[in-house]
């Protein structure tokens, strides 16, 4: 009796919505109580300043935010690789990561100690002082820049009034730790290379720059915050008001920070793993590890500067807020996902000359054509509906440009009938992928 | 206040130093308790040439193309530079602001179009 009470279907979904509903409340409870994590450093800053001094609250406060952050890119350096490895493989049609852990979740932490285990060779003519620098001092910009990122309300570690200088100033450090790195190595393929990456890292500093100048023409800020609250109060995505900056952001950070369509600086066909080939062990594991960062550093700048930040309609009164920033975050780590598994490499000279004769003579003219739109707005103020209108004229010149751009290189149109994988379809491939997925 | 925040970029220099320095003291111990190899010798730590022994030493002169491209990102990089507190300030402004700009940025936009037309930004020649 009571067995067959246990095995009634009516049982079953009764419990199943009862844990939906515990599940439920519990979250709500759990997000009102985490809503604003900034509390926890108000409660440190204020329990020091009651028995402590002044200085010495402050400090510790900024250490627990400081923690905050290196922990949350340690956890995007462990979850991250995974992600990118199981998205990349199904991409291309395999499994990914699925022996380590549930669902391979265990891979990155195996990676690691397996890397730890392995030599750390330094080469005998190498210049040793400037080898054992580049590996450590690589993670400066990938983790100073996390700094004024705008989490939440005022969920901010750096309230400055120079954010975006300040991220530009210090991403550019990048440039003088690969050049050490090729360098010192003393070999052929690694000078080649950090030559190689830091001209086009140098040249893409260029567009980047001129992007965020077009940003701060129009909120007349380079505070973080400051941007996004600009983009509320106007209730306009800057993404959608400067669409070509934002494209301009975007393809020269890749280009920044060395990721797929424009990753010269590990053409492995060419110069066979760039400025760190004499690195091993966990010395080359670091360099792996800090792209993975910086590619989620770009969500997250492209995230608060151009997609509204921690803003999306409302819905940041009922979930907190940085939860909306960290999606909208990993949605941009996606699409760089995507773009690297869709686009082969560009050539270095095909690089230079789409930077120093397309990107940065239009974004020249890009930036004057805003700051007129920007005048024309402020001089103008009692039409009302002017900044939809012109958020309308960018997107379609936008789209002008890209026909254009189509037109005058001929870029062929896919044509998939001239392609068919019938038997990959249909025996192997997708079909073949479902008997083995079930390995999970 | 503000230098107060410039405190707070120090503690995050620490931090980011000490973050990569975990992963290789580990790497360190291991090699302490004979749980990885830490015997190198000439073969290993010689350098990487697809096998066969380095030419040449790497530190001699080198193509100047890339010194070019340099003089031009100093050039641009600076210009951008000096433009951001104007951006900062621009819907204050008079329109009249604009044509001064627009006077400086085309001189230093000229001196692109120089290069260019000088071949300065062709890679291959």
């Amino acid at each position: 009796m009571i067995k067959k009470f246990f095995s009634n279907t009516l049982f079953i979904k009764l419990s199943i919505g009862f844990a939906t509903l515990i599940f439920l409340f519990a979250g709500y409870f759990i997000s009102k109580l985490l809503f604003d994590l900034s509390v926890f450093s108000e409660f440190i800053f204020n329990f020091f300043l009651e028995r402590f001094s002044y200085n010495l609250a402050y400090l510790a406060s900024s250490i627990i935010g400081a923690l905050g952050i290196i922990s949350f890119v340690g956890l995007v350096l462990l979850i991250g690789s995974w992600v990118e490895r199981r998205v990349i493989a199904r991409f291309q049609i395999r499994v990914g990561p699925n022996r380590v852990g549930p669902f391979g979740l265990l891979q990155p932490l195996a990676d690691a100690i397996k890397l730890m285990q392995k030599e750390v060779l330094v080469p005998d003519i190498a210049d040793k002082l400037l080898f054992l620098i580049p590996p450590v001092a690589i993670f400066l910009p990938a983790i100073l820049a996390w700094g004024p990122i705008p989490w939440g309300p005022n969920m901010s570690y750096l309230d400055i009034n120079v954010g975006i200088l300040y991220v530009f100033a210090v991403s550019s450090l990048t440039v003088p730790i690969i050049f050490f790195a090729g360098w010192s190595s003393m070999n052929h393929y690694a000078l080649l290379g950090s030559m190689r990456t830091v001209a086009m890292m140098v040249s893409y500093e260029i567009p980047v720059s001129l992007s965020l100048l077009s940003v701060a023409l129009v909120t007349g800020t380079l505070n973080f915050n400051e941007i996004v609250m600009w983009q509320s109060n106007n209730s306009i995505w800057l993404g959608l008001f400067i669409p070509f900056a934002l494209f301009t952001f975007f393809f020269a950070s890749t280009a920044e920070i060395n990721r797929t369509p424009n990753d010269i600086a590990e053409a492995e066909s060419e110069i066979v793993a760039g400025y760190h080939i004499e690195y091993s062990g966990m010395k080359a594991g670091l360099f792996m590890a800090v792209e993975l960062g910086n590619a989620v550093l770009l969500g997250a700048l492209i995230s608060s500067l151009f997609l509204n930040g921690w803003f999306l309609f409302g819905i940041e009164n009922l979930v907190p807020p940085y939860i909306i920033f960290i999606t909208k975050t990993v949605f941009i780590y996606l699409l760089l996902i995507w773009l690297r598994a869709t686009f082969p490499r560009f050539r270095l000279d095909q690089l230079m000359n789409f930077a120093w004769k397309t990107l940065i003579p239009a974004s020249i003219i890009h930036f004057f054509v805003v700051a007129i739109e920007v005048s024309i707005i402020s001089n103008f103020s009692e039409i009302p509906y002017l900044i939809v209108l012109f958020t309308v004229i960018n997107i379609s010149l936008v789209v002008l440009l890209a026909y254009l751009w189509g037109k005058i290189f001929h870029v062929q149109q896919y044509q998939p009938e001239k392609i068919q994988p019938r038997f990959a379809a249909s025996i192997g491939g997708l079909e073949a992928m479902k008997e083995v997925s079930s390995i999970d | 206040m503000i230098v107060e925040q410039y405190v707070r970029v120090l503690i995050l220099v620490i931090l980011a130093i000490a973050f990569p320095l975990l992963p290789l003291a580990g790497s360190y111990l291991f090699s302490k308790i004979n749980y990885r190899p830490a015997n190198s010798n000439e073969i290993k730590s010689s350098i990487y040439e697809c096998g066969v022994e380095a030419a040449d030493i790497t530190w001699r002169q080198f193509n100047a193309k890339y010194f070019l491209y340099a003089l031009g990102f100093v050039i641009f990089d600076v210009e951008v530079i000096f433009l951001f507190p104007w951006a900062v300030i621009h819907t204050e402004q008079a329109f009249s602001i604009l044509i001064k700009v627009a006077i400086f940025v085309i001189v230093l936009a000229f001196g692109l179009f120089y290069a260019w037309r000088w071949r300065a930004l062709e890679w291959q020649q």
